[in-house]
């Protein structure tokens, strides 16, 4: 009987013991599944767990997915750090889901570009553009695409793939293209109308982009750069374009979740994650840009449209929308969009 | 009555899911009547513009063609299904009975995504029906037949023919052959024996199947998703712009209601149809 007694003591001081070392002795990151994951794993958290000894842990889902988590869980949080969309980004700082940043514990923060500092919540990591791109082979001979313009021309008419997800891109470029900007977009309107023959059909994601763009039944898309870059790594001829009036510049950003029970550690990740070194190994994995100016990107990732090096590039070639003003918006423009352009 | 403890753990479950169930309704129900801030995941006060805006033509536009759609599509999976399931109950080999169950059944196994993906394969610019078409030179260009109704309709026929198969099949199992025997030796001929017995027969089987494919359609999502590729929506589509592309949840709240409301009274509206149809065909 005693011996029983010892036994299950044990065994509840081993749990007790366990559990809480458990919970302490990793760091939480949340984050898109698939190669964004992968990527993450090999070029940041691996070189966190050298340098501090502790291990990472991914949690995956969709965007919306971890949004919505992060908010009911926002007392408990499961994760320490969360990678998303920077102007998803506004919403958890909106939702007072981030921890105010201390840029002091970001040495490496001083040699970002100035665009990487979304907010004092959050910080770009890498970018990306949605830009209008084309199949050479299914084009007519000539046709280029210099300007957001040139979606418009006869050429692209029943040809266009969108994605239905997020418009922004395309209202953002036709209220340029009608002397005004994000703000005033309706400005825009009427160059929109003028599109809605060219369009084919909508994407609801980088798979369904892809299959279309392969397929060959939208040669003509706007489309994330880093879902080009891969097909044309396929062998799919693919020209990319900058339009004269920039490519819009998506910005994914990391924020420190609030309420961890791992600040210190956060931070570390944060920093790694904005070293030059590591970041020039993550965009060479993402194919994409880097936030830091000190990264020493492939040569022949670099020189890729869209990914953006110096600051003249980005002054140039980059459309970059405030995330306050693209969390607001978006679902204006989406409602818009889906009224006036769909079906 | 003597009480039986036993079924009582059986009603439990079922209450919990109803419970949960409702609670769930009750949560979307309350959205729709909040007030949505663009740029925040906090809904505001109460407000009644979610439902007023239903009355835009889109909506109108969106909730005729999910009608259009599930109609269409219920009807024609009852026409292509009723030959097959008569078919596989009748065919007189084992062999060819379990042959035609195994065709029949199988889609069922190969998941939504993948036979609408299929579906994309045939139905595209460089898909096997246009080049087909193309290499006997019927057409010139290839036919637009991906991002339209056509499209749509025929890909959810194709996802909704197992089951329906599966229901007429079930509903002719059961048909007494001494009736169709009886109106044999009276003189009646093999199409006025299905017309007059067979088919009267079946009709509850007819009406569930179509019942059934119809309310299924309506809350079809993936194949109009990739086979409309937004250039035809449905309200489950509308539902998932609203709720997971804008964050809209209130207006999404509202579509749901919405879908399930016209779910409903079409089924409702479809019952005193229906009772006339199986009383007529059980006087014949």
């Amino acid at each position: 009987m005693a011996l029983r007694s010892a036994a299950v003591l044990a065994i509840g001081a081993m749990l007790l013991a366990t559990a809480p070392v458990r919970a302490q002795d990793k760091l939480v990151v949340d984050i898109w599944g698939g190669n964004f994951r992968d990527g993450a794993n090999e070029a940041i958290a691996k070189e966190f767990t050298k340098r501090t000894g502790m291990p990472v842990e991914f949690i995956t889902g969709g965007t919306i997915d971890r949004l919505t988590k992060a908010k009911i869980n926002r007392d408990h949080p499961e994760s320490d750090v969360t990678v998303t969309t920077s102007h998803v980004g506004a919403l958890y700082v909106s939702e007072g889901l981030f921890e105010k940043l201390d840029m002091a514990k970001l040495p490496n923060a001083k040699d970002l570009f100035p665009v990487a500092i979304r907010s004092p919540y959050h910080i770009g990591l890498y970018s990306y553009v949605y830009t209008p791109a084309f199949r050479t082979d299914l084009m007519p001979p000539g046709y280029d695409i210099k300007s957001w313009k040139d979606l418009w021309a006869p050429e692209a008419k029943g040809k266009l793939g969108l994605p239905d997800f997020d418009p922004s891109h395309i209202i953002i470029a036709a209220a340029l293209l009608a002397g005004g900007n994000a703000e005033n977009w309706k400005l825009g309107i009427p160059l929109l109308e003028q599109l809605k023959p060219s369009i084919k059909a909508f994407y609801q994601s980088d798979a369904t982009s892809q299959d279309l763009m392969k397929s060959g039944e939208t040669p003509v898309q706007v489309l994330l750069s880093i879902n080009a870059f891969h097909q044309m790594q396929q062998g799919i001829p693919i020209k990319i374009a900058i339009p004269k009036e920039g490519a819009v510049v998506g910005i994914d950003a990391i924020g420190i979740v609030h309420g961890t029970k791992h600040l210190e550690a956060a931070y570390q990740y944060l920093n790694i994650a904005l070293d030059p070194e590591v970041q020039a190994k993550l965009c060479g994995i993402y194919r994409c840009g880097a936030m830091n100016e000190k990264a020493k990107l492939d040569p022949e990732l670099a020189k890729l449209p869209g990914v953006f090096t110096t600051p003249e590039q980005w002054k140039t070639q980059a459309i970059v929308v405030d995330d306050v003003t693209r969390a607001k918006l978006l679902p204006v423009w989406k409602d818009w969009f889906t009224e006036n352009m769909m079906q | 009555m003597r009480p039986r403890p036993f079924f009582l753990w059986f009603f439990l479950p079922s209450l919990a899911a109803a419970v949960l169930l409702v609670a769930a309704l009750g949560e979307i129900a309350q959205y729709a009547f909040r007030v949505f801030t663009p740029g925040s995941l906090e809904v505001g006060g109460f407000t009644l513009d979610n439902f007023a805006r239903l009355a835009r033509p889109i909506y109108l536009s969106v909730l005729g063609d999910t009608l259009l759609i599930s109609l269409a599509t219920s009807l024609f999976t009852l026409l292509l299904s009723y030959p097959v399931a008569y078919a596989m109950v009748r065919a007189k080999s084992d062999f060819l009975r379990s042959l035609i169950m195994l065709l029949a059944v199988t889609p069922l196994f190969t998941g939504e995504i993948v036979r609408t993906y299929a579906w994309i394969l045939v139905l595209g610019s460089n898909g096997f029906v246009n080049t087909v078409l193309k290499s006997a030179g019927l057409i010139g260009a290839p036919l637009g037949l991906l991002y339209t109704r056509f499209g749509v309709i025929v890909a959810l026929v194709q996802f909704s023919m197992p089951v329906m198969i599966i229901i007429l099949a079930t509903a002719l199992a059961h048909v007494d052959r001494n009736c169709e025997r009886a109106a044999a030796n009276l003189g009646a001929g093999p199409a006025q024996v299905f017309r007059h017995v067979t088919l009267p027969l079946t009709l509850p089987g007819v009406v569930s199947g179509t019942v059934v494919i119809f309310a299924w359609t309506m809350s079809a999502f993936s194949t109009p998703q990739l086979i409309g590729g937004g250039k035809v929506l449905m309200i489950s589509n509308l539902v998932y712009l609203q709720g997971l592309s804008s964050f809209n949840f209130p207006f999404a709240a509202v579509l749901s209601l919405l879908a399930l409301a016209v779910a409903m009274g079409s089924l409702g509206s479809m019952h005193p149809f229906v009772s006339r149809l199986e009383l007529k065909a059980a006087i014949n």
